[in-house]
């Protein structure tokens, strides 16, 4: 399992977001992403097959309906 | 000798709309009572960020006047109340309890100030909380130290820990909370008082500041279960403004306050039912007792994946919580509190597939609590391991004799119920050793507000009165 380093974690801030982070606040965030990274994949044990994620088209209706009526 | 306003101060919502409605007591005296109040005390708590006493004075002047003309609006008509300062109110700043928005004055209400509005509410203020609702002590370094009345050195909880502070130390009669991972719930149950977080999109986020889109409930911190049941009425329903809000029909939340709970069925979450302190252990057992003394049955269940829900909490939170501050971010990060901005920071590393992955165990871990609650009523748990930790203490004793961290401590009784979006209603059963408030938790299935909020009503009867915290 690829571990997340600080190094990595810096890159990334930088690259991705222009985001600048001290070597200390970089090493506490590699071991809380890793962590999160880690245990998202165990999520797969609950079973996920045949769920979807629960993004609702009626909602995204909703707002288009409400924008449209702000435009007009 | 009691302050002449002690007598007002001492009466819950429901009471309240009954003598202003007699005209028995004036809005304007109420109102008065309640500023002298804050006045009075909120030096010591912090409970407020901005306190509208103009503003508060002219409205009682008006609910009077409507009073009088009999004009009656409903329970919260003349009530003095206060909203957490992530709900805007137009021309009143809103400052999320942060330092980027300090000036900050909304153009509008947000929808569930303006129905408290609508229904005659005072508004007193505006409430300090955990800075953008990002933590649960609401030590803010921008506002002030909230601190809880039962015990000025510990926190209130959070993240609407000044909600859950102006009720118990009587500087509100009803105040707005919101819950993400438990942010009206823990407040409540470290504070002594009611906290409701209704189902999600049951209540309108419209123009609340959010900290999470998907797990954010906006709700009710009040000193009752029927108070919570009043407030709900008021808030719950369709709102255009927000297209996740339900349609679902809003029930007369009092009809069966009053029914008791004989033949009630009711299950003990086994996943949250271990790690607990000695008090909480003591206190949640003679709940779980008064329970069945009251003629419903009680036995344990189980939600395999729960113990889940907690990182589905928190990858859901990370991500949506840095995508609402990405800009603040890169250009004031320094302007952040310390523990917000590393949460922050740690959500910039949560990639797409975590995030799916997460929202798409939601329906898995609902799916398991509604399997425990067939065949049942509701389920009870405690709301937290722990009466309220001292400020700054970020570890805490755990069962064992060990430690765990203080946040996780609460948050895994509290979150899960986010991410499933069932109702879940925080009341007090007693106080600790030391005399710290101590919670449970009743869970209902998804709209079911009106049972578990009967199930609550008729513990809280039987319970008795809370004894008071100290004078402040």
């Amino acid at each position: 399992m690829p571990l997340l380093t600080p190094e990595t974690v810096k890159r990334v801030l930088h690259d991705v977001y222009g985001y600048e982070i001290t070597d200390d606040d970089a090493q506490r965030m590699a071991n809380a992403a890793g962590a999160m990274l880690t245990n998202s994949r165990h999520l797969n044990s609950l079973g996920l097959a045949g769920i979807e994620p629960p993004f609702g088209y009626p909602s995204l209706i909703a707002d288009a309906v409400r924008l449209s009526a702000k435009k007009s | 000798m009691a302050h002449p306003y002690e007598e007002l101060l001492s009466l819950d919502v429901a009471a309240l709309a009954e003598k202003l409605r007699a005209k028995e007591i004036s809005p304007v005296e109420l109102t008065e009572a309640y500023l002298d109040r804050i006045a009075r005390t909120d030096e010591k708590i912090r409970a407020y960020i901005t306190v509208t006493g103009d503003l508060a004075r002219k409205s009682a002047r008006r609910a009077e006047r409507e009073i009088v003309a009999g004009k009656w609006r409903g329970p919260f008509h003349g009530v003095p109340i206060a909203l957490k300062d992530l709900c805007y109110t137009k021309g009143i700043r809103t400052t999320g309890g942060s330092k980027i928005l300090a000036d900050f004055k909304p153009e509008y209400d947000s929808t569930v100030w303006s129905r408290l509005s609508r229904a005659g509410a005072i508004l007193l203020g505006k409430l300090n909380l955990h800075e953008f609702a990002y933590g649960i002590s609401s030590s803010n370094p921008h506002w002030g130290i909230v601190r809880n009345p039962y015990a000025l050195e510990r926190i209130p909880g959070g993240s609407s820990g000044g909600s859950a502070a102006a009720i118990v130390a009587r500087s509100a009669a009803a105040a707005i909370g919101t819950d993400t991972g438990g942010s009206i719930r823990i407040p409540a149950a470290l504070c002594g008082c009611v906290g409701l977080k209704a189902t999600w999109s049951r209540v309108s986020r419209y123009g609340v500041l959010p900290l999470a889109y998907t797990l954010d409930h906006v709700g009710p911190i009040t000193r009752t279960v029927r108070d919570a049941a009043l407030m709900l009425g008021v808030i719950a329903g369709h709102d255009r403004n927000d297209s996740t809000s339900s349609r679902e029909r809003v029930p007369d939340y009092t009809a069966n306050l009053d029914a008791g709970i004989g033949g009630m069925r009711i299950g003990v979450i086994r996943e949250l039912n271990d790690g607990l302190s000695d008090d909480v252990r003591r206190s949640f057992d003679a709940a779980l007792a008064l329970l069945g003394s009251l003629g419903a049955s009680v036995d344990e269940v189980s939600i395999p994946s729960l113990p889940l829900a907690g990182i589905v909490n928190g990858v859901i939170t990370w991500a949506e919580a840095i995508e609402i501050h990405e800009e603040w971010m890169v250009t004031r990060a320094a302007d952040y509190g310390t523990d917000v901005r590393r949460l922050l920071e740690a959500g910039m590393m949560v990639n797409a597939a975590s995030y799916i992955r997460a929202q798409r165990s939601r329906p898995r871990i609902l799916a398991d609590a509604l399997g425990a609650l067939e065949g049942r009523d509701v389920l009870v748990a405690p709301a937290s391991a722990i009466p309220a930790p001292r400020i700054g203490e970020g570890r805490i004793l755990d069962s064992s004799g060990g430690t765990v961290d203080a946040l996780t401590g609460i948050l895994r009784f509290t979150s899960p119920f986010d991410v499933t979006g069932q109702p879940a209603l925080a009341i007090p059963t007693g106080l600790s050793a030391e005399r710290l408030p101590l919670a449970m938790q009743i869970i209902g299935r998804p709209f079911d507000e009106a049972r578990v909020l009967q199930a609550g009503a008729a513990y809280e009867r039987a319970r008795g009165a809370m004894p008071p915290p100290p004078p402040l």
